[in-house]
């Protein structure tokens, strides 16, 4: 199984100077916008494919890092001191020495092949007189775009030495695109011989056809006779389609089309042979949520491939299990692998009901709450306390429903993320709040709770500080139960009606100014 | 590991003896010093296989030494362009070691015949070998005969810890100085002795033996050879042939015009129209049925004091080449008889 390693990024897009390392199988790539994951999977398409054209037709401006194009433009522009950009894809043994070398920016004998982006040295003298120039002009058109192995032998689109396949679900109508596609699934498949084979045997094929069906056309016309078209743009592989039920592929539904080309991407034909690299752009696009599980139940299942996945998906990244998982920062260009997360968290969120967790991966202050009350109110409350609303100081609110708090505080730990977790006490607050987390707690991560067991629940709590409102929107038309019992058999709908009646009228219990209060220190 | 030079007699199955241990499954690395052989060998492997098997790799020696080991190697510390195959100027040789002056011409271009020194002097031999190791299980240097200068010292310091590591030659087929660098090695190929001595020094295990036997010459041939240039060959064969020598004008012009019988100069052949070749070029070919050999004015005269075994050690290997080429009759000319076709 042919496999990347590690991506080495420099001056890419917004990588200056970039490693990652990455995962046998699956790599799901989640981060903000702009963070960088289509960026990387741009990447590796271009090293794979060998396409200087593809280089091209991006545009050496758009990939190169802008600060350091800028950095040089007003520095002292010295030709020597001229940037280079580079991407080298590091890949497991591939028992090629075509392949193998020194030729890399770590310098060991590893397998691998990159694209080099650098001034083309004989036009030295034209590149001065470009940079003598008064303006910004950067000499971008007397760059050179190579692709060689680590072996320092050069390659082109012709000789590719893994076989990859790019699914962007953005352009997942485009007529290019999945002409492209049904190109390499149909390359990945079919052996050389057998394509070459089928080749001749279509155009056999349409000249018979001229011959036994258009001659009767034919016959009666004179000096001119009607044909079909054969040659590049009309041979076995432009004609060819990928059907389902009989129905085209590029007749189907974008969240169909998306489907299928996943779907059949992952297939390996008896002898081994299919894609070796899958990259996804955000397969969640178009997809209904029963069918984005049934693709994730594909992707999960399959085997002796390589997949790369930028998404914004907590379904994709939890159920592909979150070890796979690397993080993208947009302030940072060094990113996390969630590789070191417990075994038993990882294996807990595949299972645990859909939820929020590229939310929480991603931001930097987090307070998590138990149930749905606490969610509703806590933007109310926290403006209460520091009369800024939680957009403006970045905080997050998570409910993680039941007490689940330590699966999250694994990823908090690993991700240096700010956590603040509200508890009731249910009854014995030494117990349940105070010992139970005792080897979470650092600088980042603290617990919040009632230390009087008799509240021990947020709505005892909330009752206890807000009699006056409480009492006046629920206690009207109760005949049995008083407004606290009330509360409590319907906890969100009361904190909706308090949310929607007396949002400016909260008073916090003090486990939550304090908390409210601690996630900003 | 087996590490083995075999010395070859001329039309002894060299190539086969090669070609027989390639098959489909094979990891297989096998080195030319022509370009000629390497075409060969190419095509023998296909006529065996089918096709070239993904393990195996033929290379031409510069071509090997370049692109197979020091690109790889040293390709991110050395920019260099591709090869010069100039000799370098004389000046370079007082050069330090160190300097990349010594390696790189203005061009950074390679000097051919110092690749080989610049991966010692980098002191990446041992990376060689691994490399070899890593990929093949039999190494193959053909026509070792030719390697000289820093590129004898490459085959000596070559080690890897593979199956088999297989020198082939005649040593008296060397007729190329490609590989000279000043007086590196600049005497081994002046006696047979010294030659073996050096290799068997380096590990190699010395066989004689193997290839001793030629299939293309006839006994009559093989003990021309023998006797006249003490160049030792021995024929598979027990025909008789015949060797003459011409004196006649009216035969030599008939066998001027004769199509089917190459005529092998000295040099210049290229100013003689019809069939013909110079004696070095001839090396590898095994295409002659009956040969010519035209006997330039110095080898004539040691032909008939009988004492050819005392010709300059060059043209010695050169008339040896020739001889080695006739499966059938040699005809011995004096070149004067030819001089009015010389153009």
């Amino acid at each position: 199984m042919k496999q990347i390693k590690k991506i080495k990024l420099k001056n890419f897009k917004r990588f200056r100077d970039s490693e990652i390392n990455f995962h046998e199988e699956k790599n799901i790539l989640i981060g903000d916008n702009e963070a960088g994951k289509s960026t990387i999977l741009t990447a590796i398409e271009l090293v794979l494919s060998g396409s200087k054209n593809k280089v091209e037709s991006i545009g050496l401006e758009s990939i190169f890092n802008t600060d350091i194009v800028k950095e040089f433009l007003t520095g002292e522009k010295k030709e020597s001191d001229l940037p280079t950009l580079h991407v080298e894809v590091f890949l497991n043994e591939q028992e090629n020495p075509d392949l193998n070398g020194r030729n890399n920016s770590d310098g060991t004998i590893s397998d691998g092949i990159k694209l080099v982006c650098e001034p083309i040295e004989e036009l030295g003298s034209e590149i001065r007189e470009i940079l003598n120039q008064d303006e910004s002009n950067f000499p971008f058109e007397y760059y050179s775009v190579n692709f060689t192995t680590f072996s320092g032998e050069a390659y082109s689109g012709y000789r590719k030495f893994l076989k990859h396949l790019s699914i962007d679900s953005s352009q997942i109508n485009s007529e290019y695109a999945t002409r492209e596609y049904i190109k390499t699934v149909y390359e990945s498949l079919a052996k050389q011989n057998q394509r070459i084979k089928l080749r001749n045997e279509y155009r056999l094929q349409k000249s018979k056809f001229v011959e036994e069906n258009l001659e009767k056309i034919n016959k009666d016309i004179d000096k001119y006779q009607f044909s079909v078209k054969t040659g590049n743009k009309s041979n076995l592989e432009t004609d060819l389609t990928i059907t389902e039920d009989y129905i085209a592929l590029e007749n189907r539904g974008k969240g169909r089309q998306c489907f299928i080309k996943t779907e059949f991407a992952l297939t390996r034909s008896g002898d081994g042979q299919g894609i070796d690299t899958l990259l996804l752009e955000e397969p969640e696009n178009h997809l209904s949520h029963t069918n984005m599980k049934k693709l994730i139940s594909r992707i999960s299942n399959s085997e002796a491939k390589q997949i790369f996945i930028a998404t914004h998906n907590s379904l994709i990244s939890t159920r592909l299990d979150l070890r796979n998982t690397i993080l993208l920062n947009s302030n940072s260009t060094s990113p996390i692998s969630l590789e070191a997360l417990p075994e038993d968290t990882a294996k807990f969120f595949i299972k645990a009901p859909d939820n929020n967790i590229l939310e929480f991966i991603l931001s930097s202050k987090v307070i998590l709450v138990e149930g749905d009350a606490e969610y509703i109110l806590m933007g109310a409350l926290y403006e209460s306390v520091t009369s800024r609303t939680l957009e403006n100081d970045d905080v997050h609110i998570i409910s993680v429903g039941g007490t689940s708090f330590k699966r999250y505080l694994d990823l908090a730990k690993l991700l240096n993320i700010r956590v603040a977790v509200i508890r009731d006490n249910d009854g014995d607050y030494e117990a349940n709040c105070a010992q139970n987390y005792n080897g979470y707690l650092d600088d980042n991560i603290n617990i919040f709770y009632e230390e009087d067991n008799e509240k021990s629940t947020f709505e005892i709590c909330f009752y206890e500080d807000n009699k006056g409102i409480c009492d006046e929107l629920f206690l009207p038309g109760r005949k049995t139960l008083t407004a606290l019992e009330h509360m409590l058999k319907n906890k969100a709908d009361c904190a909706f009606e308090l949310l929607d009646k007396k949002s400016d009228k909260l008073n916090p219990p003090t486990y939550l100014s304090r908390a409210i209060e601690w996630i900003n220190e | 590991m087996d590490k083995r030079v075999v010395l070859a007699v001329a039309g002894s199955g060299k190539t086969s003896h090669i070609i027989n241990k390639i098959d489909e499954s094979s990891r297989a690395l096998i080195v030319t010093y022509t370009e000629n052989n390497y075409k060969n060998i190419k095509s023998r492997i296909m006529d065996k296989v089918g096709f070239i098997p993904a393990g195996v790799r033929v290379h031409t020696y510069f071509n090997f030494i370049y692109s197979f080991c020091l690109k790889p190697l040293l390709g991110n510390k050395i920019k260099s362009k591709g090869i010069n195959w100039d000799m370098p100027l004389s000046f370079t040789l007082k050069l330090n070691r160190n300097d990349p002056k010594f390696y790189l011409d203005g061009h950074n271009r390679l000097y051919h015949n110092r690749i080989a020194k610049l991966l010692d002097q980098y002191g990446v031999m041992h990376e060689v070998s691994e490399r070899v190791e890593k990929y093949f299980d039999l190494v193959c240097f053909d026509e070792v005969q030719d390697f000289g200068g820093h590129d004898f010292n490459f085959i000596c310091k070559l080690s890897p810890n593979i199956e088999s590591l297989l020198l082939v030659g005649d040593f008296f087929q060397h007729t190329f100085d490609t590989s000279r660098d000043g007086n590196v090695n600049s005497n081994i190929h002046k006696n047979l002795d010294t030659y073996t001595q050096k290799l068997t020094q380096a590990g190699y295990t010395l066989d004689t033996e193997l290839l001793s036997h030629s299939y293309r010459c006839s006994p009559t041939t093989c003990s021309f050879v023998s006797e006249s240039t003490g160049i030792k060959i021995q024929s598979h064969r027990d025909d008789e042939t015949k060797i003459q020598l011409v004196q006649s004008a009216k035969l030599a012009d008939e066998i001027f015009y004769d199509e089917n019988i190459v005529k092998l100069f000295f040099k210049d052949s290229k100013r003689y129209c019809g069939f013909t070749e110079n004696w070095g070029a001839t090396k590898g070919l095994d295409c002659y049925s009956d040969v010519c050999i035209v006997l330039n004015p110095t080898t004539l005269q040691h032909y008939k004091k009988n004492k050819l075994n005392e010709l300059a050690p060059q043209t010695k290997n050169k008339f040896y080449v020739a001889c080695t080429r006739a499966k059938r009759n040699i005809f011995l000319v004096p070149e004067s008889l030819y001089r009015h076709h010389k153009q």
